[in-house]
């Protein structure tokens, strides 16, 4: 009997079972489940997922523990490395080159916009964080991105970002199309409260799944917006033991996910 | 023959006057121009208007030594330990004007740096930056049906610092690892200064010649500094010294103990003195080796 998974693992194993074999994967840094996502889902229905961390243009690191995707070591266990300036165009311009993006972030609204820069105002936030590089491109270009919440508050899960760096489903309906994007947007956010989808129509934010032991109501408390429910969704499918077991052997051998998300 | 560009550590700050536009090169955890930074600090700088590359420790230290009037924030980040605490706190304060820019608006605005052109068209990604940073982006014309585009700002620094692990006289600087956006930004700079670990022979440079990313033409002044980025890394060198971020982090939390950080490793200390203050076996265990590889 497999231990009980902590919330980064859990995280981990819904990014994972979420992606297809042969897709093209960017990630940013600072991503510990993201990384384990993408090699878990190697190891398990996708072996030729192709994925790379932008910033550092290394592609398919590959160890059995999860390292920084900012260290050098990461760049070390790469089977490439594009040199930036190269990579910035490749990555930013290339219109649907990726099939997806994984992000994290400060803020995210109804509509699936994000925000990495501030809390309050741009001129004295109240929080300031590491700002936007790249997710602006991969917001707007890429097929599609997630968006994974280690945290369900109010104070992340808002009516609209206070600085919109990544452009979800605008102001929803067709806004983003209008706005000259090409077709895509958030597919799923996920937090330790469920998992989360938008309306085909509306673009707005709906309850796909929720956690074991969470309520809808504590949802709904933990949201600053009237996020949608049809009917009663069903309980997210946890971590299966093999699953689990792969992760923690061979993704995950030093535990960081328990660590560091318990 | 070529002059010799080699100056000391302080030699090469000395020029760079106040309200400086400068840039710094590496990447996050990798290759920040530390010595350099350091210098800088005890030259008692003021007012600079920083252009980092992706960085952590190198704009924050300058920020929360006073030397910072505004700085460009593509991503500054301490990742695993957390957020930027004098960046943070500054901006929080309203005490730093901080320009953010994406990944767009600093490669397309070095570009036009390069290529002496005003600005560089980009796609409209539909972000609030042009909102908040309307001096680097302006919307362009377009006809009905074509995709929106910006105008996004020349960037051009005064100075760009940079660490990269050897040069030799002349200038011709080598990276044994990723050389990031040090190339980019050499090139959009007025003048260059790099720092390396060591200095080598010409006759070494040439023979892996490809390894020279910056000639000697594009470099204005070089600095032997062993172990320049510590306690970021320096590829293929030595690791990053996570003990000492942490360490860095923890000290920021108030000005007493940030004040008494800076004393110990920045003002008082000379660059052999600073590696005197870290320790020799601390050193030698971040050295590259196969026993250390995390």
């Amino acid at each position: 009997m497999t231990a009980n998974p902590s919330l980064g693992e859990t995280l981990a194993v819904l990014l994972a079972r979420d992606i297809a074999d042969g897709e093209k994967v960017i990630i940013g840094t600072n991503s510990d489940i993201q990384l384990a996502a993408c090699n878990l889902a190697r190891r398990l229905q996708a072996p030729r997922l192709w994925w790379i961390s932008g910033p550092g243009g290394m592609v398919n690191p590959t160890r059995d523990h999860l390292l920084s995707t900012a260290d050098y070591e990461n760049l070390e266990s790469a089977e490439s490395w594009m040199d930036l300036p190269v990579m910035i165009d490749f990555i930013d311009w290339k219109i649907h080159f990726f099939d997806f993006a994984i992000l994290s972030a400060l803020q995210v609204d109804r509509f699936g916009n994000i925000n990495t820069v501030v809390v309050g105002d741009q001129r004295k936030p109240r929080v300031r964080g590491p700002g936007t590089v790249g997710i602006s491109a991969l917001c707007g270009l890429a097929k599609r991105f997630y968006v994974c919440l280690t945290r369900h508050d109010r104070s992340a899960f808002v009516p609209r970002v206070d600085f919109l760096c990544g452009a979800g489903h605008m102001e929803g309906g067709d806004s983003r199309e209008r706005m000259g994007l090409p077709p895509g947007g958030p597919r799923l956010v996920l937090s330790p409260l469920g998992v989360f989808d938008f309306v085909p129509d509306s673009k707005a934010m709906r309850v796909r799944s929720i956690s074991p032991g969470v309520t809808l109501e504590q949802i709904r408390d933990s949201t600053a917006f009237d996020i949608v429910v049809e009917g009663m969704p069903p309980v997210t499918t946890m971590p299966t033991d093999q699953e689990l077991a792969l992760l923690r052997e061979h993704v995950d051998r030093r535990g960081d996910l328990r660590r560091k998300f318990p | 023959m070529t002059k010799s560009k080699i100056v000391s550590v302080d030699e090469a700050v000395a020029e760079i006057p106040d309200g400086a536009k400068v840039a710094l090169g590496g990447w996050i955890f990798n290759s920040q121009p530390m010595a350099l930074v350091r210098a800088l600090i005890r030259k008692g700088s003021r007012d600079l208007h920083l252009i980092p590359a992706p960085g952590s420790i190198a704009p924050d230290m300058l920020i929360g030594a006073g030397c910072v009037a505004s700085t460009v924030c593509v991503f500054i980040s301490f990742e695993q330990f957390g957020l930027a605490p004098h960046f943070r706190r500054q901006s929080e304060n309203g005490t730093l004007k901080v320009y953010d820019l994406d990944g767009p608006a600093i490669a397309g605005g070095l570009r036009a740096g390069i290529c002496d052109l005003p600005y560089m068209p980009v796609p409209d990604l539909g972000t609030d930056l042009p909102k908040f940073a309307p001096e680097h982006y302006w919307p362009l014309p377009s006809k009905p049906g074509e995709r929106r585009m910006l105008a996004v700002a020349a960037v051009k620094p005064d100075v760009c610092l940079l660490h990269a692990q050897q040069a030799d006289e002349h200038g011709n600087v080598q990276h044994l690892g990723p050389p990031f956006f040090d190339a980019m930004i050499a090139q959009a700079s007025r003048r260059v200064i790099v720092s390396v670990d060591r200095i080598v022979s010409t006759d070494t440079i040439r023979r892996s010649n490809h390894l020279t990313k910056l000639p000697s033409a594009m470099v204005d002044a070089v600095v032997e500094a062993p172990f320049g980025a510590h306690p970021t890394a320096s590829p293929s060198l030595y690791r990053s010294d996570e003990a000492h971020l942490k360490d860095y982090v923890k000290s920021s939390a108030s000005a007493e103990t940030f004040s008494a950080y800076l004393d110990r490793y920045v003002r008082s200390a000379s660059s052999s003195a600073y590696l005197d203050t870290i320790g020799g076996s601390r050193l030698a265990a971040l050295a590259v080796s196969e026993t250390n590889l995390k």
